[in-house]
């Protein structure tokens, strides 16, 4: 090797400093203000007054239900998404024709470029008394009530976060060797047991980074639960504006906040160590 | 499986289809259609909140997209050379950043850089001459395009890593056994491979920032302004534009 081939110390570092910068004021001393913050107490007028105190954290148990809520609706959320997902992703990798494919692909994404905001309003409309009710009363179904229940808020998430899901697995699934499929058929396999033996397994990959991608944007949702939700399905996301933005409790505020994050941390890290026991090449498809 | 598709898909439309019926809604109210009329375009148009609004978040985007392109494929590239503790510290960041909420950051970085503003001003204040305004740091543009960046540049730093690994390192000992200087590899050789990288993460950072009004609303100056605009907004899907049902 020559000798300017050599890891080059300065320039690394000069590369790496405005990311380091970023990480710094960003996201560590954000971090540690609310983690700080946790610890204090609220201020007369809102806000924060200092303190060394563990009541915030002993108050958790009174945003409890919107803890249950997040914990149960995040989960479901994903394994809904990719149960309407997979069938299409597989359908698109491997059994339309290629010229068709990237259209395809295309207009599966187009949705997610126009504003979440102002698509969960179309829903507010389709699951409000003059959508799909009133189309169910037309047939003989009365009294349907859709807006503001716990399944409305369901049909928001799979909406919303589709896009995210077909992704992944479109790319593992499309790269997939055909040939192994082929095999299996000649050696007669019937398409159930190929589809369990060998499609499943080798798209595991896509289905994780899936999943994970959903979930983790679906731990901070807060939009879907308070237009579909109609206050009664509330998530911490929803529980975080209210303490910040108009109770203007911090501290107590910061201590959910930490709380959400700790979950995460441990719940993700618990997933990945799972999905990388059972599956070895986790690095295709990333994002 | 092609039904199922197409059920899909209509799932997907619909929605957006209604948003546009209704947009040329002749009536005031989402809740019945009244005859076609271009008239809310004209409205929305003439409006200067809806205008500045989108200004604002045509700025913020496009900033934040090459900056986060910029920063990432720095910290990519220089992050292969990087061993030991230090690397993993910076893939533990990288990672929380893409994983806590945005709600989260948003406000925490929110009380955050209100605090430190809270605290610098008044030192500011002091150590400038008299009679000259001092500078006043102050939530803004700034802030939300940094708070931003932070998520959209570690995704391009887990895209372009990505491309990175699956590129062919053969050509880059070829390069340099053939005498290029590193300089001239980077921009023959890896920035080719790793172009596709950083378009996806260009456009993704855009798509995010461009989407967002989670951390916009945060921010204290600035968020009367979008809140405002919001609430326009709002009220304008009320009244045609959108469907909004009170």
């Amino acid at each position: 090797m020559k000798e300017d081939s050599k890891p080059n110390g300065w320039l690394t570092a000069a590369l790496l400093a405005p990311t380091t910068m970023w990480f710094l004021f960003m996201l560590i001393l954000p971090l540690i203000v609310i983690l700080v913050f946790s610890f204090g107490e609220r201020a007369a007028a809102g806000g924060y007054a200092g303190g060394f105190t563990f009541e915030q954290y002993a108050n958790l148990p009174a945003r409890l239900k919107a803890f249950q809520n997040t914990m149960t609706f995040a989960p479901i959320g994903t394994l809904l998404c990719l149960i309407v997902a997979y069938p299409l992703a597989y359908y698109l990798a491997l059994r339309v024709d290629r010229r068709y494919k990237l259209t395809l692909l295309v207009l599966v994404i187009v949705p997610f470029w126009t504003s979440l905001l102002v698509r969960t309003y179309a829903w507010i409309f389709l699951l409000g008394g003059r959508g799909i009710p009133s189309l169910l009363e037309w047939i003989g179904f009365e009294g349907v009530r859709l807006i503001n229940t716990p399944g409305a808020v369901l049909i928001g998430i799979v909406y919303g976060y589709l896009p995210l899901m077909v992704f992944p697995i479109f790319v593992s699934l499309e790269k997939l060797d055909k040939n192994l499929l082929e095999a299996s058929d000649d050696l007669g396999g019937t398409p159930l047991k190929t589809f369990w033996q060998i499609t499943l397994p080798l798209s595991m990959p896509g289905i994780a980074t899936g999943c994970m991608l959903v979930f983790i944007l679906l731990m901070g949702e807060f939009l879907i639960p308070a237009f579909l939700g109609g206050g009664k399905v509330f998530f911490i996301g929803n529980a975080l504006v209210d303490l910040f933005l108009q109770s203007r409790n911090w501290p107590f505020g910061s201590a959910v906040s930490v709380t959400l994050v700790v979950i995460m941390l441990i719940t993700i890290s618990l997933y990945m160590r799972l999905t990388m026991r059972t599956k070895t090449s986790r690095d295709e498809s990333l994002m | 499986m092609r039904i199922y598709s197409i059920a899909v898909y209509l799932f997907l439309y619909v929605p957006i289809g209604i948003i546009v019926l209704f947009s040329f809604n002749a009536g005031r109210h989402a809740s019945e259609l009244r005859g076609l009329s271009v008239q809310w375009y004209g409205i929305a148009l003439s409006n200067p909140f809806v205008g500045d609004a989108f200004f604002t978040s045509l700025v913020v985007a496009l900033s934040v997209a090459i900056l986060s392109s910029l920063m990432g494929t720095a910290a990519a590239l220089a992050l292969q050379r990087l061993k030991g503790t230090l690397r993993v510290l910076f893939d533990g960041m990288i990672y929380i950043s893409v994983m806590i909420p945005g709600i989260v950051i948003g406000i925490a970085t929110l009380v955050a850089l209100v605090t430190v503003f809270n605290f610098l001003n008044p030192l500011l204040a002091s150590v400038w001459s008299e009679g000259v305004k001092p500078p006043k740091l102050h939530m803004g543009y700034a802030s939300v395009i940094a708070a931003h960046t932070l998520f959209t540049m570690s995704l391009v730093i887990i895209l372009v890593r990505a491309r990175i690994a699956g590129m062919d390192r053969t050509l880059i000992e070829a390069s340099m056994d053939l005498y290029a200087t590193p300089w001239r590899t980077f921009y023959q050789i890896t920035l080719p491979q790793i172009y596709p990288a950083i378009l996806a993460g260009f456009l993704l950072s855009f798509t995010f920032s461009f989407d967002d009004f989670i951390i916009l609303p945060g921010y204290i100056n600035f968020a009367v302004k979008i809140r405002i605009s919001a609430h326009q907004i709002r009220r304008q899907q009320d009244t045609g534009l959108g469907i909004y049902q009170p």
